[in-house]
């Protein structure tokens, strides 16, 4: 990431297909490509350390990942990750450090799941008001954030951070007492009418699912990922492409990105950019509502006492945000790697009994590689001059802040 | 004899750019030597190799004789050179003598033997008439001390060869003489001083030899003594600057700014603009003069929307926008050049087309059917590129990688092509090299010409006075006298920016 351009909101010239093409030899020659192999590498070496043979494990966790059942386990884990990054890049983007993905996430998946569960009414009517109701929920609780910053001057990166806790408790309370099935033995609620869940992009027992199985056999990839992946691909699909196209088409986006580069300039030039980080924010915190419902509606079909927080999901999507630049196509990239990680360790636990926690190694030693490289002493190639490195590094934004008295 | 100093064929690239190509130069010890050039010429890179912070692709470093490899500024520290910058390095909540002697503590045992830091600081400071006071906190100081403070703490490390990147850019004209009385003395005393600057004044006043670069070239070598403004001139940009401005060449017209009794409060509610009245017609160009930190600059971003007014009006074509967005200011027909192009006139990071664009795109042919076209802004920016010389590689190269020069062409190409009936222009040729003061000049008066009216704030008199039409003096957050350009002179707003009566200049001067 060190020779990127930046998390460019600027790039207002359409580059030609060749320039793009550079471009993206670029980045796979880029220090994110080459961090992701060294950190296989030191994954390797804890793998022998514990024992067992590293080859052997990485194919497991390949086929594990990308392979049959595996494969729509990967898509299927990548929807909430590369959903809330994308969530998460829009704001770090326009230079708002929304922290609270977490509880926007939850309270999204709350407010859904009780208008699924009270709502009367045919299931797709249903299902919408759900969604529409968890992106207001999400969207409102990161408003609050905004508004404490625009309003008070409390940071928004620390105000999104603790608003956390009372999402999850109040959600938490919620479905110990006053939502909670009884009749279940999980701490949960009922769960959501059949008829309102997101269902998979083909049913198994629907007719086209049934023909489509006996064409192509039961464990035919085509089967397993229409059976597994449900429809909220789609919704997560069309959002990181509206992400891209807002941010290179329309004058809003060309202004978020020059207010997370220099917001002064921003407020100069006339944007208002305390409007701006209340409308990112509900953009952001609307985002991460919609993830937390789609959890619930197309996957775990309850709310379950801890199972939103538990998945890690939100501080995984800060990450893959951070790595991606911001990014919207990058963004799906990583976000789709670390979930065939996580994945991947999964499997490799099963087969191999190499613990999973291997993987968790690999995706902590991409991070830190990534950072470190930021910081090397650059070689002396006329493409590296460009230093400061990208801004959506957590490390050059430091660094880039403290560049003083530059040549 | 041996040099103090050579540089031999020193050549460095950038994508895009020669920055140093083939460069030359001979200092000699004791010598005051004066490197000139326009911006963008190469100084910069040229003085960050020779204090280790870039390598050349090639040539050749020579200190007293010896051949020398600077991989770091530490290697150039202890081969004897010592460089003031002009933004400066140094820590504002430690005290004066702690940062002079920081990495080379004097010490009594394992501990920092203060007294003594703080007597060979000024012993150092009083040897060549440095008023500093060492145990002053640094953040405590005003700009003009701190430039002290990095010249002592180059001396402290024994630096026989400084160098100093524009300094009196930060001073006022009474720093900036003390400042040469002590490079005087440095340089009876046998220290070699290299000094970065565009201002030909201090070159004559205070060079032995001038080094003048252009395009990445070393084109011209003066002894001080046998050369003229003018031949100095000539070399830096390869042509003759003649500083004079056409007076407007008709009278002007309707009122389009108006500000009345315009109060702007600071901190605990004091006031720092008080009851500011005035107008600004079309096709006039108005100065306001006045020492830094008389209001002027609270005046303008109140003006711009970028700070809250107490009480008054601002009208803009008309209406009133005083509780207005800087949007709502831009939409009545402001334009703007503010003072700080890094902080407020450009995003660094961000590419030259999006600099360029920002406040045209949200109209055609920029914005069509709500949509950004790329092509348009591609477009918009090779253009402005073109039209106002900016010396970049092309739209997508990000502007914080421009010469302080070019940045500025790129923010006065930005206002200046919107065309907007009201120009706010502060300090817009601060830093900026000769070719580009006179371009810029030449680009406001045409906006006066155009029928535009043109607020100009300047800390250079004869900027203000070369330009406005009437000129404007504040003094404690007041405008305490309006002058038309016929009976302004600089012996007089000198007075007036020092807060003499206006009877009483007239008294004195007639």
């Amino acid at each position: 990431m060190a020779a990127e351009p930046p998390a460019a909101p600027g790039r207002g010239g359409a580059p030609g297909r060749g320039a793009r093409w550079r471009g993206a030899v670029g980045w796979a020659t880029g220090s994110v490509p080459v961090s992701i192999v060294l950190a296989l590498l030191i994954g390797a070496v804890a793998i022998v350390i514990a024992g067992k043979d590293p080859l052997a494990a990485y194919r497991a966790m390949v086929e594990g990942a990308l392979t049959g059942p595996g494969l729509a386990n990967t898509i299927q884990r990548a929807i909430p990750i590369v959903g809330l990054a994308m969530g998460l890049a829009i704001a770090i983007r326009a230079g708002v450090f929304n922290l609270g993905a977490e509880g926007q996430m939850v309270l999204g998946g709350l407010a859904g799941t009780v208008v699924a569960l009270e709502m009367p009414g045919p299931g797709l009517v249903v299902l919408v008001a759900a969604c529409l109701a968890a992106v207001l929920a999400g969207a409102l609780w990161a408003a609050l954030s905004a508004v404490l910053q625009t309003g008070l001057g409390v940071p928004i990166l620390i105000t999104s951070l603790l608003l956390n806790y009372p999402a999850r408790y109040l959600s938490s309370y919620l479905v110990r007492f006053p939502l909670r099935d009884e009749s279940s033995s999980m701490v949960a609620t009922a769960p959501v009418p059949e008829d309102a869940r997101i269902a998979p992009l083909i049913p198994g027992t629907s007719g086209l699912g049934r023909s489509l199985a006996e064409s192509l056999g039961r464990d035919d990839v085509l089967v397993l990922v229409t059976r597994g992946v449900n429809w909220s691909i789609l919704v997560v699909l069309a959002i990181v492409g509206l992400a891209a196209f807002v941010n290179r088409r329309t004058p809003g986006g060309l202004e978020s990105g020059l207010a997370g580069l220099n917001p002064r300039f921003a407020r100069y030039g006339g944007v208002d950019t305390s409007r701006l980080a209340v409308s990112t924010m509900m953009i952001s915190g609307g985002i991460s509502g919609l993830v937390g419902v789609m959890l619930v509606l197309g996957s775990q079909y309850r709310l379950i006492e801890g199972a939103l927080v538990g998945t890690n999901y939100a501080w995984t999507g800060l990450l893959v945000a951070l790595l991606a630049a911001n990014r919207p196509l990058r963004v799906l990239v990583v976000g789709t790697f670390f979930a065939a990680l996580v994945v991947g360790g999964e499997a490799m636990q099963r087969s191999q009994d190499v613990s999973a926690q291997i993987s968790q190694v690999i995706q902590a030693a991409v991070i830190v590689l990534i950072a470190i490289r930021v910081r090397l002493p650059l070689p002396k190639r006329s493409r590296q001059v460009r230093e400061p490195a990208g801004t959506a590094d957590p490390a050059a934004v430091s660094e880039a802040e403290t560049q003083v008295g530059r040549v | 004899m041996t040099l103090e100093l050579e540089l031999r064929g020193i050549t460095r690239r950038f994508p895009g750019v020669v920055a140093n190509d083939r460069i030359d130069l001979d200092v000699r010890k004791g010598e005051i030597h004066a490197l000139m050039g326009e911006n963008g010429a190469g100084k910069s890179t040229l003085m960050s190799i020779l204090y280790g912070l870039l390598h050349p692709d090639e040539g050749e470093i020579w200190v007293r004789g010896e051949r020398q490899h600077f991989s770091s500024p530490n290697d150039a520290i202890a081969a004897g050179l010592g460089m003031v910058f002009q933004s400066f390095k140094l820590f504002p909540s430690l005290t004066v003598a702690e940062n002079v002697v920081y990495g080379r503590e004097p010490t009594r045992g394992r501990r920092l033997a203060r007294a003594s830091a703080e007597r060979q600081v000024t012993e150092l400071a009083q040897r060549y008439g440095l008023a500093v006071d060492a145990t002053a906190r640094v953040e405590d100081l005003p700009v003009g001390v701190l430039q002290r403070v990095e010249i002592v703490k180059a001396l402290y490390r024994e630096a026989s060869v400084l160098i100093l990147d524009e300094p009196t850019a930060v001073l006022t004209p009474q720093e900036s003489e003390a400042l040469f009385e002590v490079l005087r003395a440095l340089a009876r005393d046998g220290r070699t001083i290299i000094f970065i600057t565009h201002k030909l004044k201090e070159v004559m006043a205070m060079s032995d030899r001038v080094t003048v670069l252009r395009d990445g070239r070393a084109v011209a070598r003066f002894v001080t003594a046998q050369t003229s403004p003018a031949e100095i001139t000539r070399a830096m940009t390869g042509r003759d600057v003649t500083p004079r401005v056409t007076p407007p060449a008709q009278p002007p017209g309707e009122p389009v700014l108006r500000c009345r009794g315009l109060r702007i409060e600071g901190e605990h509610g004091r006031p720092v603009v008080d009851d500011a009245t005035f107008e600004v017609r079309a096709g006039e160009i108005v100065g306001i003069a006045g020492v830094a930190g008389n209001g002027q600059a609270e005046l303008i971003e109140a003006i711009t929307g970028l700070r809250s007014v107490a009480a008054g009006t601002v009208e803009i074509a008309g209406r009133d926008v005083a509780g207005g967005s800087v949007a709502d200011r831009r939409a009545s027909g402001l334009s703007y050049i503010p003072e700080d192009r890094h902080a407020v006139g450009t995003a660094g990071a961000a590419d030259t087309a999006a600099n360029l664009a920002l406040g045209h795109h949200r109209r055609p042919p920029l914005l069509r059917r709500g949509l950004l076209q790329p092509q348009a802004v591609k477009e918009h920016a090779s253009t402005l590129i073109d039209r106002f010389q900016i010396k970049v590689s092309g739209p997508e190269t990000r502007v914080g990688t421009l010469s302080g020069g070019n940045l500025q062409k790129v923010v006065v190409a930005r206002e200046m092509s919107h065309g907007a009936p009201l120009l706010i222009a502060e300090q817009p040729t601060r830093g900026v090299d000769v070719g580009a003061i006179e371009f810029i000049h030449a680009e406001v008066t045409a906006c006066r010409d155009r029928g535009g009216a043109v607020l100009l704030v300047s800390a250079e008199l004869s900027e203000i006075l070369s330009l406005s039409g009437r000129i404007l003096i504040m003094f404690e957050g007041r405008i305490v006298a309006e002058l038309g350009a016929a009976e302004a002179d600089e012996a007089t707003l000198g007075l007036l920016m020092a807060g003499a009566s206006p009877e009483m200049v007239s008294r004195h001067g007639r």
